[in-house]
């Protein structure tokens, strides 16, 4: 039975609190939405990246000419009309000008037409491939030209044949990328490799089939084919997506930390609606009690207030998928730059379904508890205005263990690890439990603890006003500021690794392999911005007399024991370093035979190393046993070279080493200078680091950025908790204000006792969020981004800072209305 | 372009949190601390690249330790240190000769290098002139050098691998090195005898380079020996 | 001297297109140390009355005076010293701070006029109505007795010239509201306070000095009792 009038006048008297429970569902979904809309642009993106990456569906690599089982396979594919195939050879050879003596190793390229099936070679000039590349031809990158000086037209001895430069490549789609290219790339056509005479016995080259498949669906049903033909260890095939890239792991990785956040945005917005609807309800307490008096049934009342929770949910579902569909059009620009232009970002119908029935499920999970709660309230108790406390009872369990049902499948179903899921849940599980206890914990001390000051008092007499739920606000408050700080932690951190290795004066040249005696030469070449660090490489024997073992060392998922070091020696500190064990680098109380090491504080990661302990390296055949005197630090984590372990200059000064040198080079200089490096000094490799500093630098902020973004929305969520936290305890609010100004209190008194128990609330939520947010970033940072780990304390203080301040005027807004009260209105209220 | 920038970026970073412009290196030589104390034998250095170094294989798999394996079982006690380090040129042996001379005092010395110089295409004149300058240094030094040939692989071209082919006994020639005309004879391009890279010998790669190079060892031991 | 004045006050509330008449012109004045009664029937106009003359709200027309100062038109703050240090106020349903134990209700009106004797005075009045063993309960650990007499302690914390109280024994059993009454009877002679009443038990009238009856909004009757 429906009471029309009754339900739209709840909804006008009560329209604040409907607001906040609808704009809660709404901010639920639009966070989903947003999410899902991300990670189907970039699961689109990653799948048509790989495709371009090697220009193929499906890839056949061998280091040897292909088995003629293989080969059969691939042409019995073609026959039947399944797949189109190009061969490709991939190999290094010295290319000569014709005519002159300049040689120039190259990475030559010899395709079939037909190359490349995804993606385009561009030339200068804009001309297709398929028009330049003719047998005779080769076209080439632009270093080539410039190394030999040559120009386009020109002829170039390659093998045992001459053949002339048709064209300059301006993009390669499948280019490997290795920053360590020794050389620039040739791209010839298939008819001139036999009259090159470079792949025979004894050549080192890269086979490889490029293969399309005709119809998408094939794609496993060929690759079965192929991998069956091939002999194994010796040919791989593998589809173009099937590679487990390091870039597709961090998208996977970036978007379960955003769904995540998302979870917890709705983990949040869940708690605002049920902490909005049970300010509802109180607000209608008195009306409810009065409807139970005059004979209404419990159905009666719960279903006036399910209709009513239902027509405001539906209002924000509506809002949400209105709000997640114009988001829709923001996203392409919030993921340009990561996202290739022309991605859809569109939301698909299945999606907007998905969002609808999520929104419905979570109003229902979090609203079923005050709802529930309708039936218990006693009219004698509320009328009477006495107090009245609600028992936990199987309902609550209930809701609370289906709501955490909820969550746990949400998560499982985000990571789709059940193994890092569980863990996952666990670890919230815990840090849920320890910031209960703690609250707990300070709430029982504060109650206990005798404080001094009126205002004060009063304020922490606040946080105990009887049916105030302060507690559970303070911890679920503590859990949406734990999920911004974190969030904001975790971003920090990603920053620091990335971003901020490259900032603008980074260096962006490298060069290795500098022998001694070259240094002066190339220091008056480069200039005084040049730095020279000499490198003396060697291996980690055994640290106190126990070996390393290489074994267990190499299993290690980050940096490990059993790799070459590049060890160096200097007498002080870089600019950006500081020590933090010692007074010196190097101690001059010990005696001079024995040798001294300095350690960089990352090494501690690998082992904790303490001063005194003694590590035997392999320099070269060479043993050498050495003593940590000191550990460093650096100030900040840039692309600046660094070393893990610093001697003094007379241990190594005589052992063979090289020099490496960074400097900054405008961008322009580089290619002139690298030729002019490699003309005077052929030993040395010089490494461009420019453009992949710039384009990481600007894809890592963009990251930022959208981390923020959905960080945004949990913080949302949390500010609507508190505005729906305060409504809840208006009436008692009120009742306090009204007591104080009777007893002769001023306005300033009276907000001065609010402000400061929202602040008390805001700081004691505040403080354990923080503590919360280490914990949790510290885990997500290296265990699941892998990546290391900084606290961050001046940015938490600033958080610790921002949090209770934030609370406190969003606490009060909301309660403006309340303090302004005039004592007779509430009085003649409580008489009537 | 992006994608291809993407790509790098990753590895760029993943370059500079290592600062490691080479992957690990082979296992280590774990037998270093016993063979220490042994300071009375004669030393014999294995120098050179990763062909030295045993590149993805266990030291004890190398040539070096299968070759001081040998000469023991034959009754020839000398300690042969191997020296090799995973993508070193001509150039950076040359640069640590001194002082592997001067902390081993080597008597024999199997020098193998310029492979790394070859894949990179560096000036075969540079190349040589390095190994003149090494042999010279270690036989003023009073140790036997024994130079290892190279052969480079034929993509590089005909005129390069011609030129490089020919420093080794052009070399050995002029300093009356001990040549082993190919180091890798028998086993350079065989499949069975290498790693899935196609460059760097497996185990039973390495058996056949000792058996090969065996006798001019011995040769070398013998001349010095008595 | 008259410590209250009330001159034509009159109280109209505005409901729609009506205009109810609550109280119409009625003049009052309280001596110092009086014991007035305020009776009436329900609806009579006297709570009103009673919230006029005690500033907690104001007239449509007339004006008031507490110790010889205009009230009539001052804001809520600056209210609030009066309220604070000139007036006592008790009420039928005690409305005690919650969150404060009985002592810290008793106390709180002195701390906020920053009394440093605050605690001892509480303690002192929370003694002489018999609460000492309670002190440190919460309100809702208390029954309606008790609480009226901590609102009694509260309400004479500051010393107020005057004490309004409306109906304090209206939600109280009979033994129960004897007790209070007694006790407000006893402190209005000990202290020589004040005392505005507002009630329609007829057995209190008989103990006041002065008894004022309120019908349909105006002053009815006014009637003496010799000390």
């Amino acid at each position: 039975m429906l009471h029309r009038r009754f339900v739209g006048r709840v909804l006008v008297q009560s329209r604040r609190q409907a607001a906040v429970l609808a704009l809660c569902t709404a901010l639920s979904l639009i966070s989903l939405v947003a999410l899902e809309g991300f990670a189907a642009g970039v699961r689109r993106t990653l799948i048509e990246d790989a495709r371009r990456l090697q220009a193929a569906d499906v890839i056949v690599r061998a280091n040897l000419p292909f088995s003629p089982a293989l080969t059969a396979a691939v042409e019995g594919l073609v026959e039947a009309g399944r797949i189109a195939a190009v061969r490709v050879h991939e190999f290094y050879s010295v290319a000569r000008a014709a005519g002159g003596p300049a040689t120039l190793l190259s990475q030559v390229k010899v395709v079939e037409a037909g190359y490349p099936f995804y993606g385009a070679v561009e030339l200068a000039g804009g001309r297709a491939l398929a028009e330049v590349l003719r047998p005779g031809t080769v076209v080439v990158e632009p270093a080539v030209l410039e190394r030999l000086g040559m120009a386009v037209g020109d002829r170039l001895h390659l093998g045992e044949t001459t053949l002339t430069v048709a064209g300059v490549i301006l993009v390669e789609p499948d280019r490997p990328v290795d920053l360590f290219s020794l050389g620039p790339r040739i791209l010839a056509g298939a008819a001139d490799l036999e009259a090159m005479d470079l792949v025979r016995h004894g050549s080192r080259v890269r086979h490889r089939y490029l293969v399309r498949v005709l119809v998408e669906a094939q794609v496993p049903a060929v690759v079965e084919t192929l991998s069956r033909a091939a002999l194994a260890g010796q040919e791989t095939v593998e589809t173009a997506g099937g590679a487990d890239s390091r870039l597709k792991r961090f998208f996977d990785n970036l978007r379960f930390f955003l769904g995540l956040v998302g979870i917890f945005t709705l983990l949040l917005a869940g708690l605002g609606i049920q902490s909005a609807l049970t300010a509802l309800l109180k607000d209608q307490e008195r009306t409810i009690a009065l409807m139970r008096a005059l004979g209404a049934t419990r159905g009666f009342v719960t279903t006036q207030f399910l209709v009513l929770v239902v027509l405001v949910g539906l209002a924000g579902t509506v809002l949400g998928l209105t709000g997640g569909a114009l988001l829709q059009h923001l996203l392409p620009r919030l993921f340009g730059g990561l996202i290739p232009a022309g991605t859809r970002l569109g939301l698909e119908p299945r999606a907007l379904v998905e969002g609808g029935l999520l929104g419905v499920a979570v109003v229902f999970l979090f609203a079923f508890l005050p709802l529930y709660r309708l039936g218990e309230v006693r009219p004698a108790a509320i009328l009477q205005a006495a107090e009245q406390t609600l028992r936990r009872g199987p309902a609550y369990v209930t809701a609370a263990a289906l709501a955490a049902l909820f969550f746990v499948g949400m998560i499982l179903w985000q990571v789709q690890d059940p193994r890092i899921g569980l863990l996952f849940v666990a670890g919230t599980l815990a840090l849920v439990g320890i910031i209960w206890g703690l609250t707990l914990l300070v709430l029982g001390g504060l109650r206990r603890i005798p404080v001094g000051g009126l205002v004060l008092r009063q304020a922490v007499r606040g946080l105990f006003r009887p049916r105030n739920a302060t507690a559970s606000i303070m911890v679920t408050l503590a859990a949406a500021l734990a999920v911004i700080f974190a969030t904001l932690l975790v971003e920090r951190n990603l920053n620091a690794t990335f971003v901020q290795s490259f900032p603008e004066d980074a260096p962006n040249l490298f060069l290795l392999d500098i022998q001694p005696a070259q240094q002066a030469a190339l220091a008056a070449e480069l200039g005084p911005a040049a730095a020279f660090y000499p490198v003396v490489r060697a291996r980690m024997e055994a640290i106190n007399g126990v070996p390393v073992d290489r074994d267990s060392e190499r299993r290690r998922r980050r940096d490990n024991l059993a790799r070459t070091f590049n060890l160096t020696y200097r007498d002080g500190l870089l600019d950006d370093e500081v020590l933090t064990v010692g007074r010196a680098l190097f101690r001059s109380d010990w005696p001079p035979d024995r040798v001294q090491v300095s350690v960089l504080e990352g090494v501690r990661e690998m082992h904790a190393f303490q001063v005194g302990d003694r590590i035997r390296f392999n320099i070269q055949g060479v043993p050498l046993e050495a003593v940590v005197s000191s550990v460093r630090d650096r100030t900040r984590d840039s692309l600046k070279p660094f070393f893990y372990f610093v001697f003094q200059p007379e241990v190594l000064a005589a052992a063979p080493q090289t020099r490496f040198a960074a400097l900054r080079v405008p961008a322009a200089d580089i290619g002139r200078l690298q030729s002019r490096i490699v003309a005077a000094h052929p030993n040395v490799s010089v490494i461009d680091a420019t453009a992949a500093a710039r384009d990481l630098g600007r894809i890592l902020r963009r990251l930022g950025t959208i981390v923020r973004f959905f960080a945004a929305f949990s913080v949302l969520a949390g500010l609507l908790i508190v505005v729906s936290s305060v409504m809840a305890t208006r009436a008692a609010r009120i009742r306090e204000a009204v007591y104080f100004k009777i007893l002769g209190a001023r306005q300033a008194f009276v907000n001065r006792v609010f402000a400061l128990e929202n602040l008390l609330i805001g700081l004691i939520s505040g403080i354990l969020a923080a503590a919360a947010a280490q914990a949790g970033a510290g885990a997500i940072c290296t265990r699941i981004l892998d990546i290391g780990y900084r606290a961050y304390p001046a940015a938490t203080l600033g958080l610790l800072a921002a949090a209770p301040i934030l609370v406190m005027a969003v606490g009060m807004a909301a309660s403006r209305g309340i303090l302004r009260r005039k004592p007779e209105d509430f009085l003649r209220r409580q008489d009537a | 372009m992006l994608t291809r920038t993407r790509i790098l970026v990753w590895i760029l970073a993943a370059w500079i949190l290592a600062c490691s412009p080479e992957p690990p290196s082979g296992r280590d030589d774990r037998r270093a601390a016993a063979v220490t104390a042994e300071t009375a034998a004669p030393v014999m250095v294995a120098m050179g690249d990763s062909l030295t170094a045993g590149y993805g294989l266990d030291p004890e798999q190398a040539y070096p330790a299968l070759l001081e394996a040998r000469l023991r079982a034959e009754g020839h006690r000398w300690r042969v240190i191997n020296a090799g380090i995973s993508g070193e040129t001509s150039s950076g042996a040359l640069s640590r000769a001194d002082w592997v001379i001067e902390r081993l005092q080597p008597r024999i010395v199997i020098l193998v290098t310029g492979a790394n110089d070859g894949l990179r295409g560096i000036d075969p004149d540079l190349v040589g002139r390095n190994l003149r300058a090494l042999v010279r240094r270690f036989q003023k030094a009073g140790a036997l050098v024994i130079l290892g040939g190279m052969r480079m692989v034929a993509n590089l071209g005909g005129d390069y691998t011609a030129a490089f082919e020919a420093l080794y006994p052009a070399v050995a020639r002029e300093t009356g090195a001990v040549l082993i005309p190919f180091f890798l004879e028998g086993v350079a391009g065989d499949p069975r005898l290498n790693q899935a890279d196609g460059i760097h010998p497996t185990a039973e790669g390495y058996e056949r380079i000792v058996a090969h190079i065996y006798p001019a060892v011995l040769g070398a031991v013998a001349r010095k020996e008595k | 001297m008259a410590i209250l004045e009330a001159e034509s006050l009159s109280k109209r509330y505005r409901i729609g297109p009506r205009e109810i008449s609550v109280l119409d012109g009625v003049s009052l004045q309280v001596p110092e140390g009086q014991f007035l009664v305020i009776e009436g029937p329900s609806g009579s106009g006297k709570s009103t009355l009673l919230s006029l003359l005690s500033g907690l709200d104001r007239p449509s027309a007339g004006r008031v005076r507490i110790a010889g100062r205009d009230i009539t038109d001052l804001d809520e703050d600056q209210l609030a010293p009066i309220r604070n240090g000139t007036i006592g106020f008790v009420f039928q349903a005690y409305h005690l701070v919650p969150a404060l134990t009985a002592m810290e209700n008793v106390m709180f009106p002195a701390e906020l006029a920053g009394d440093p004797r605050a605690a001892a005075k509480a303690q002192a009045l929370v003694r002489r109505v018999g609460m000492a063993g309670r002190a440190d309960s919460f309100p809702h650990q208390l029954s309606g007795g008790e609480k009226q007499r901590i609102a009694i302690c509260r309400a004479l914390i500051n010393a107020p010239a005057v004490v309004f109280a409306d109906e304090p024994t209206g939600n109280l059993d009979s033994a129960s509201g004897a007790a209070i009454l007694d006790l407000l009877t006893e402190v209005h002679r000990e202290r020589r306070t004040t005392l505005v009443l507002v009630t329609h038990n007829p057995r209190i009238s008989a103990t006041a000095d002065r008894v004022v009856r309120i019908a349909d909004g105006r002053l009815r009757e006014d009637r003496s009792h010799a000390p």
